[in-house]
């Protein structure tokens, strides 16, 4: 059987056009079907690229705006803050603080020690309680130096992925009194510039992994044992920090009050911003004077509009800072907290 | 003797009818008396040749034989004549045939010298070809329901697609909603969108307002699907009057499947309409092919409208004027042309009309003809071009050469092969193939690849009937190929399918507008980075005008010290100008930095949120700062 010639003649331009145009459709392919293209592919889908199936939990759980804890930054009336054995974790002891003054406090200190996952369920029983968490984020096992040069970047940004997640207002506080020298990040091994270092650094990835729910603490002891430590070098700048949390205790000796206290750091600090103080740890020492001391420290922070509360100590560490040391300490305590400036519901602020 | 073949009847015995055939074997010697020739001739001894073929040349009356169908009949024996090898009724010289006829026709009347006239007052167009048959009422229904099912395709490539509004989309509704408050209330519109829009925006902007207040975003893409149908639709129209179903359906079923027309059938934006447009255009000028030379007028109004609607549609408006130059199918010399230059002066009279209308539009230079110049080199837009839309461009090169070579597949030889001639079926796919080289070669010039992926389409569209007649010789007569045919589809879908998905990845804007919804009221001032996003699905709080974006501005600080570019956002961040700021970082750099770097140490702000987005260029997110 032959095939009439015409028909052979005219598949020849056929078979060329068809190869010619198979070539270039491959050649154009090299791009849109290669590893990138595929990858855009993947993305462009809202799939992670490599990754079999879409993400199923990124696809349809939006979250929820991130809590704006701009109305917690300044609010009209004033914390009443403390740091208790045991608590947030067990609430009995803030229950009898709360109990013994005569006033629910609206925020809770506790400390966490580097390393430590977020501890997204106590922030969550804080709130719960009606009281804002304040953590003190104390880093024992690791330098300032290794945390600024990004050593502990998969730790801190882990953490700051919770804090997200959770979305709920916390106050960190990190390396406190580091113008003291007792602490490992304190004067006496490391430098001001670390500090800085690191304490940017953190909040960087933790704006980076968008934890906008953190209010940022900066948190020196006041100058009073240590005049030589200029605070000014360990300022991290305005934008790095919300509140400045002053620490310091009336104590048997030294400065008892208010002005003495606090008056000599305030000022110092207050020669380079104007960032509001909180009182972050605080406490009379058990004696005569204790009922006196209350009655300054809270009429001495609401009588100041820059500062925006106090965190009461009540452990009996060393000495007996709680409040009921004393009948009188107890009663001083209950008349001042009664003070309509202090306390406010911080889920309505 | 001769060497060439006898007719096949001609040994036939059933067809040799002596009697009515009397002249076989008439030829041959010592048979001429026993033939029957009509009339005393065959009697006469004196016959010769020569009185034969007087008889072949003017039959006279008495010498005609009745046979069933008047024609004349071969014997085909000696003469070499070349007619005699067709099957043709025409021979008018061979001494061997015979005239017959049905029956005795009535004395010839006098005959009247009637004038002939110089052309036919109406030639009908040649008949399309398909397959076996001519086109016939059942061919085009089989056609348009092939038609159907491209459009489906069409329609499911567009719908997959999905996304929140690019910032493009975003303003143009917008800006349709003050536009209609504009011509309805006399409200100042904010911001000079007539500045700097690439189309009229009084046209297209408020039509997708009205249909944003009715069915929101989704139902103004949904307009853009139907756009982008209606062009399909228009395309295969079109192509079946030029060439015939087959090369429509080709056409429609490319063109339905490249990425730009798979990516603009989902976009709110001007390029659907304006798409649309250019082909009801074009489409009028193919379908008054025929039709007197002053009905392309017709083309115009669509065609301009396509203009106002975008202003780079304009690009195409020669093409258009040739067009109707090549398909003057009636008309020959001077009146062709004619054609054109009617068709242009239509378009010349409704832009000037238009002109005293609506006054100068800066927006044409910024948008279209004065683009700033980008950095993309020719290589670059060349491959991506290439990738977009080469495929069909190929074909449709490949249509024009097979289409310039032979104007039909002859596919029935029998039938009279009438075609426009050489120079027009050269011309024709050199405008149609050259169109859809505009764009790119255009975006070469301006160095900017900015919305090339879109404006290829544009020119595909015309490059479409060339791609279609490429498509159905390379599927070749009676469907010879049809694997190619398809697997040129199906291939051009895929590409269309995958480069569309990568083109169509916009940042989800959801969150970050759910974020900002508190943030932001009546008041405030915002700076946005692709500010027309929020602005538009936050337009029930803000009103555009608070709305600052990040291509460009000019700020004087308190002292009076004037700024401009990314230091006049620097100098605005750091006096806290702005209550919210929200930057996604990739389209405006220079002014990103700027902020970034003005917020750096700002007391002012302080990082709201970071909603995170995966487009196909990577990840994103919005950074979103508020005044503490």
């Amino acid at each position: 059987m032959t095939f009439p010639p015409r028909t052979a003649r005219a598949l020849r331009p056929v078979r060329m056009i068809a190869a010619v145009l198979l070539a270039s459709a491959l050649l154009a392919g090299c791009t849109t079907f290669s590893g990138k293209g595929r990858d855009e592919y993947d993305r462009a889908q809202g799939e992670q690229p490599g990754t079999e199936s879409p993400g199923e939990a990124s696809e349809s759980a939006k979250p929820e705006p991130p809590y704006d804890v701009r109305p917690l930054l300044q609010p009209a009336k004033k914390y009443l803050g403390v740091a208790a054995d045991g608590a947030p974790a067990k609430m009995t002891s803030v229950e009898d603080f709360a109990k013994r003054g005569g006033k629910k406090p609206n925020l809770i200190e506790f400390y966490s020690a580097w390393g430590d996952q977020y501890e997204a369920g106590l922030v969550q029983k804080t709130w719960d309680y009606g009281a804002l968490a304040f953590i003190a984020w104390e880093p024992f096992d690791a330098s300032l130096k290794d945390i600024a040069s990004g050593k502990q970047d998969e730790y801190i940004r882990s953490y700051a992925k919770s804090v997200k997640a959770l979305n709920l207002p916390v106050a960190i506080s990190f390396a406190h009194e580091m113008n003291g020298f007792w602490y490992p990040w304190g004067t006496k091994k490391a430098t001001a510039a670390q500090f800085t270092a690191a304490y940017k650094h953190i909040h960087d990835l933790f704006d980076d992994e968008g934890a906008t729910q953190v209010i940022w603490v900066w948190s020196p002891n006041v100058v009073n044992p240590m005049p030589k430590v200029q605070l000014k070098a360990y300022w991290p700048g305005d934008d790095y920090a919300d509140w400045i949390g002053v620490i310091g205790y009336y104590a048997a000796t030294g400065p008892s009050t208010y002005k003495t206290l606090y008056g000599p750091t305030m000022s110092q600090i207050r020669s380079f911003t104007k960032k509001p103080f909180i009182i972050a740890e605080t406490a009379a020492q058990a004696g005569e004077r204790k009922p006196a001391d209350i009655k300054d420290l809270f009429e001495g922070t609401a009588k100041r509009d820059d500062v925006v509360g106090l965190v009461w100590f009540n452990f009996d560490k060393e000495t007996d800072w709680r409040v009921n040391s004393g009948p009188l300490s107890q009663k001083a305590f209950r008349e001042q907290a009664a003070d309509p400036s202090f306390g406010f519901d911080v889920t309505k602020p | 003797m001769t060497d060439r073949h006898t007719p096949v009847w001609a040994d036939d015995p059933g067809l040799r009818n002596d009697a009515h055939d009397p002249s076989y074997g008439q030829g041959q010697q010592g048979q001429g008396q026993q033939g029957q020739w009509p009339g005393e001739q065959s009697q006469d001894p004196s016959w010769s040749y020569e009185q034969q073929y007087a008889h072949q040349a003017y039959p006279a009356a008495q010498q005609r034989e009745v046979t069933d169908s008047g024609s004349w009949r071969f014997d085909g024996r000696t003469s070499s004549y070349t007619d005699q090898r067709t099957y043709d009724t025409f021979a008018p010289y061979d001494p061997y045939a015979t005239y017959t006829e049905t029956e005795p026709a009535p004395t010839p009347a006098p005959v009247v010298p009637e004038p002939e006239p110089e052309r036919p007052g109406y030639v009908l167009p040649p008949i399309q070809e398909s397959s076996w048959a001519v086109d016939t009422g059942r061919s085009r229904l089989l056609g348009r329901l092939v038609l159907l099912c491209v459009l489906l395709i069409q329609a499911g490539l567009s719908l997959r697609l999905s996304g929140t509004a690019f910032e493009d989309e975003a303003l143009y509704v917008l800006a349709g909603h003050y536009e209609i408050g504009n011509i309805l209330h006399g409200t100042p519109v904010p911001g000079d969108f007539e500045g700097y829009f690439s189309g009229y925006p009084k046209l297209y902007p408020v039509l997708a307002a009205m249909v944003d207040s009715v069915a929101g975003l989704a139902g103004v893409r949904i307009v853009s699907l139907m756009f982008m149908l209606g062009a399909t639709s228009l395309l295969y129209a079109m192509t079946r009057r030029m060439f015939d179903a087959r090369a429509a359906i080709g056409a429609a079923a490319l063109f339905s499947v490249v990425q730009s027309t798979v990516f603009l059938g989902n976009f709110a934006t001007f390029d659907a309409a304006a798409v649309f447009f250019l082909a009801l255009s074009a489409w009028i000028v193919v379908r008054t092919g025929r039709a007197p030379i002053v009905a392309v007028v017709l083309a115009a109004p669509p065609a301009i409208l396509a203009f106002a609607i975008k202003y780079a549609a304009g690009l195409y408006l020669p093409t258009l004027v040739v067009l109707a130059v090549l398909t003057a199918y009636r008309h020959r010399g001077l009146r062709a042309p004619a054609r054109g230059v009617l068709l242009g002066g239509a378009m010349g009279a409704l832009l000037g009309a238009g002109y005293l209308f609506a006054g100068s539009l800066g927006g044409i230079s910024q948008t279209t003809t004065n683009r700033a110049k980008g950095a993309d080199t020719a290589a670059q837009l060349l491959q991506h071009s290439a990738e977009w839309g080469g495929l069909m461009f190929l074909t449709a090169v490949g249509g024009s050469l097979a289409y310039a070579i032979r104007p039909h597949m002859g596919e029935m030889p029998w039938l009279e092969q009438v075609g426009p001639g050489r120079f027009r079926r050269i011309a024709l796919g050199v405008l149609l193939c050259g169109t859809a080289l505009l764009a790119p070669a255009y975006q070469i010039h301006l160095q900017t690849e900015v919305s090339l992926f879109k404006h290829v389409g544009f020119g595909l569209l015309f490059a479409g009937p060339m791609a279609g007649l490429g498509i159905s010789r390379l599927v070749g007569p009676h469907f010879r190929h049809p694997q190619l045919g398809i697997m040129l589809y199906v291939l051009t879908l895929v590409f269309g399918m995958v480069q569309a998905q990568q083109n169509y990845s916009f940042p989800d804007s959801r969150e970050m507008t759910a974020v900002l919804r508190p943030m932001v009221d009546r008041k405030g001032t915002y700076l946005a980075e692709e500010h027309e996003v929020p602005a538009y699905y936050l337009r029930d709080v803000t009103g555009y005008a608070q709305w600052q974006g990040t291509f460009g501005m000019d700020y004087m600080d308190k002292k009076g010290k004037r700024y401009s570019g990314p230091e006049a956002y620097g100098a605005a961040v750091k006096d806290a100008k702005f209550d919210v700021i929200v930057l996604r970082g990739t389209v405006t750099p220079d002014v990103d930095t700027a902020v970034t770097d003005a917020l750096r140490g700002n007391a002012h702000y302080r990082l709201a949120a970071v909603t995170r987005f995966t487009t196909s260029k990577g990840d994103g997110a919005y950074r979103i700062w508020v005044k503490r």
